[in-house]
C-alpha cells in the first residue's frame, strides 16, 4: 500500500511539473505571440484609415512633425503623398499608389485575422489540456469533483 | 556541586540565530535586488547615450536649410519628404506642453536633462554598494556561523552600596543558606545579586578591619604574583578552591556554628563560581579559536586575581579557620 502511495506520489508530481515548466510557459508564450498580432493588425487598420481619409480630402502635400527622440519634434514638409512606401516585411518597403496600398492592406489583414484564429485555437488548447492534467491529478488525489468545473 | 551549573550568562551559536537557510534567503534577496538595480542603471546608460546623440543631432540639424528624409506615417508606412525650418524645434516639456525652441535653446534643455540622469546613475551606483556591502556582511555571518562562532551575553549587574544591608549574624547566615536552596535549579534574579553583593561588602570590610595589620604585607606580595599566574590554572586552582571551601563550609555547618567569615567566603564562592565557569565554557563551546575574548569582563580578572589572594590566603587561613574555631 506504502508503495501505491509513493509511486502515486511521484506521478501526481510528475503532472504538477508538466504543467509548471511546460503547459504555462507554452501559454504564456502564445498569449504574448497572439498580443504581438494584435498590435499589428491595429497598425494596420490605422493605416487604412488614414489613407482614406487623404483619398477623401484629396490630400496631396502634407505638413507633419517628425519626433527626433525623446520628445524633441521638428516640421517635415511631404510635397506629393500620393507615393506611399509601405512595410511588407523582413526590412523591404514597397512603394504603392493609395489604391494599391488599400488592396495590400485589407490583404495583410485578412491574413492577421487568420493568425490571431490560429493562435486562439492554440490558447484554448493548452488551456483544456493544463485542465485535464488538473483533473488526473485531482483523480489520483481521490478527490471529489468540483460542481463548477 | 550544582552551584557550577548555574550560569549568569547565557551561550548562544551563531548558527541558532542565522540559520544558514535564512542567511542564503537574505543573500539572495539581496542579489536579486543587486541585479534589479544593474538593469535599471543598463536603462539609465541608454538612456544617457540617447541624450548625447540626440544633442548632437540637434546641433548639426541646422547646418542645412533643409534635410531629405522618410517622414513617417504611422509604424507601417512612410512618404519621401523632408524636414524643413531647420532651427525650430518643439521640446515636450511635459505635462503635453511643448515649447518652441532653437537649436542653441533645445541643447540646453537637453544638458540639464542629461545631468538630471547622470545624478540618478550615481544615486544608483550608492545603492548597489550599500547592496554589496549587505550582501557580504550576509555572507560573513553565515560563514561565522557555519565556523561555530558563538555569542555570550551576560547582564551587566550594578553593584549599589547604597542598598541598605540587612540584618547581621546568624540570620545573615540563614538568608545565605536559603539563597543557596533557591540557586539549586534556577537563577537568581539581579535582586538578590545586589543584596549579596552588598553583604558581602560589608563582612570584607569586616574582615579587613580585624586583620589590616597582619594581611598588609601578605596581600601586597600576593598582589604582585597575581597576574602572573595563567588563566587557566587560576580557573582550575580556583575551582579545587573552592571544593575545599565547601568542605571547609560543611564542617563548620555541621558544628552549627557559622562565622562571618565563612559566610563571607561562601557567598563570594556563590557567586565567582558561575563565572569560571562560564569562561572555561565558552572556548570549548566555540570549539576552535573562535573565541573572540571580547565578551570577557574586566571584573573577571580582578576578582579571580582576588580569589587568588583568598585561595593562597586559603592556604595559609586554614590555619587561620582553625584557630577561629578552637
Amino acid at each position: 500500500m506504502a508503495g501505491m502511495d509513493e509511486i502515486r506520489q511521484e506521478k501526481i508530481q510528475r503532472f504538477e511539473e508538466f504543467v509548471d515548466r511546460r503547459l504555462k510557459p507554452d501559454l504564456v508564450h502564445a498569449i504574448a505571440e497572439r498580443d504581438k498580432i494584435f498590435d499589428q493588425q491595429k497598425v494596420f487598420s490605422d493605416l487604412r484609415k488614414n489613407i482614406e481619409n487623404l483619398e477623401k480630402n484629396s490630400v496631396t502635400s502634407l505638413r507633419t512633425m517628425v519626433n527626433l527622440g525623446s520628445e524633441v519634434y521638428m516640421q517635415a514638409d511631404v510635397p506629393d503623398t500620393r507615393r506611399i512606401f509601405v512595410d511588407v516585411g523582413l526590412g523591404f518597403h514597397v512603394e504603392f499608389t493609395w489604391s494599391e496600398a488599400l488592396n495590400y492592406i485589407s490583404a495583410r489583414e485578412e491574413k492577421l485575422d487568420r493568425q490571431i484564429e490560429e493562435y486562439t485555437r492554440l490558447i484554448a488548447s493548452i488551456k483544456a489540456q493544463i485542465k485535464m492534467v488538473c483533473e488526473g491529478i485531482r483523480e489520483l488525489l481521490n478527490l471529489p469533483a468540483e460542481g463548477s468545473s | 556541586m550544582e552551584e557550577q551549573m548555574q550560569k549568569r550568562g547565557t551561550v548562544t551559536s551563531l548558527a541558532s540565530l542565522f540559520p544558514p537557510e535564512e542567511t542564503h534567503k537574505a543573500s539572495e534577496r539581496v542579489q536579486n535586488a543587486i541585479s534589479e538595480r544593474w538593469e535599471h542603471l543598463g536603462q539609465l546608460k541608454k538612456f544617457i547615450a540617447d541624450n548625447a546623440n540626440l544633442i548632437n543631432l540637434v546641433q548639426t540639424l541646422p547646418n542645412e536649410l533643409h534635410h531629405n528624409i522618410m517622414v513617417s506615417f504611422g509604424k507601417a508606412a512612410f512618404f519621401p519628404g523632408k524636414l524643413i525650418h531647420s532651427n525650430e524645434f518643439m521640446v515636450l516639456l511635459g505635462e503635453g506642453y511643448y515649447a518652441e525652441r532653437t537649436s542653441k535653446q533645445t541643447i540646453e534643455i537637453l544638458k540639464r536633462r542629461g545631468k538630471i540622469l547622470d545624478c540618478q546613475v550615481e544615486s544608483l551606483k550608492a545603492e548597489i554598494q550599500d547592496l554589496k556591502a549587505e550582501a557580504s556582511f550576509f555572507y560573513a555571518t553565515a560563514a561565522e556561523a557555519k565556523d561555530g562562532l558563538v555569542q555570550i551575553v551576560e547582564d551587566y549587574v550594578e553593584e549599589t552600596y547604597a542598598h541598605d544591608v540587612s540584618e547581621p549574624g546568624m540570620s545573615e547566615t540563614d538568608s545565605a543558606r536559603s539563597f543557596k536552596d533557591e540557586k539549586s535549579g534556577i537563577k537568581v534574579d539581579d535582586e538578590e545579586f545586589k543584596r549579596i553583593f552588598s553583604i558581602m561588602d560589608e563582612l570584607e570590610k569586616e574582615e579587613e578591619a580585624e586583620n589590616a595589620t597582619e594581611d598588609e604585607e601578605d596581600e601586597k606580595n600576593e598582589d604582585d604574583s597575581g597576574p602572573s599566574i595563567d588563566r587557566a590554572q587560576e580557573v582550575e586552582s580556583s575551582l579545587v578552591k573552592d571544593s575545599n571551601l565547601l568542605s571547609v563550609h560543611k564542617d563548620e555547618s555541621s558544628d552549627g556554628k557559622a562565622p562571618v567569615l565563612n559566610k563571607s567566603t561562601l557567598t563570594e564562592k556563590a557567586l565567582e563560581l558561575p563565572r569560571n565557569k562560564e569562561t572555561v565554557q565558552a572556548p570549548a563551546m566555540s570549539g576552535k579559536e573562535a573565541f573572540t575574548g571580547s565578551i570577557v569582563e574586566h571584573t573577571q580578572n580582578l576578582e579571580s586575581s582576588q580569589m587568588e589572594q583568598s585561595s593562597t590566603r586559603g592556604s595559609k587561613p586554614v590555619s587561620r579557620f582553625k584557630l577561629r574555631r578552637q
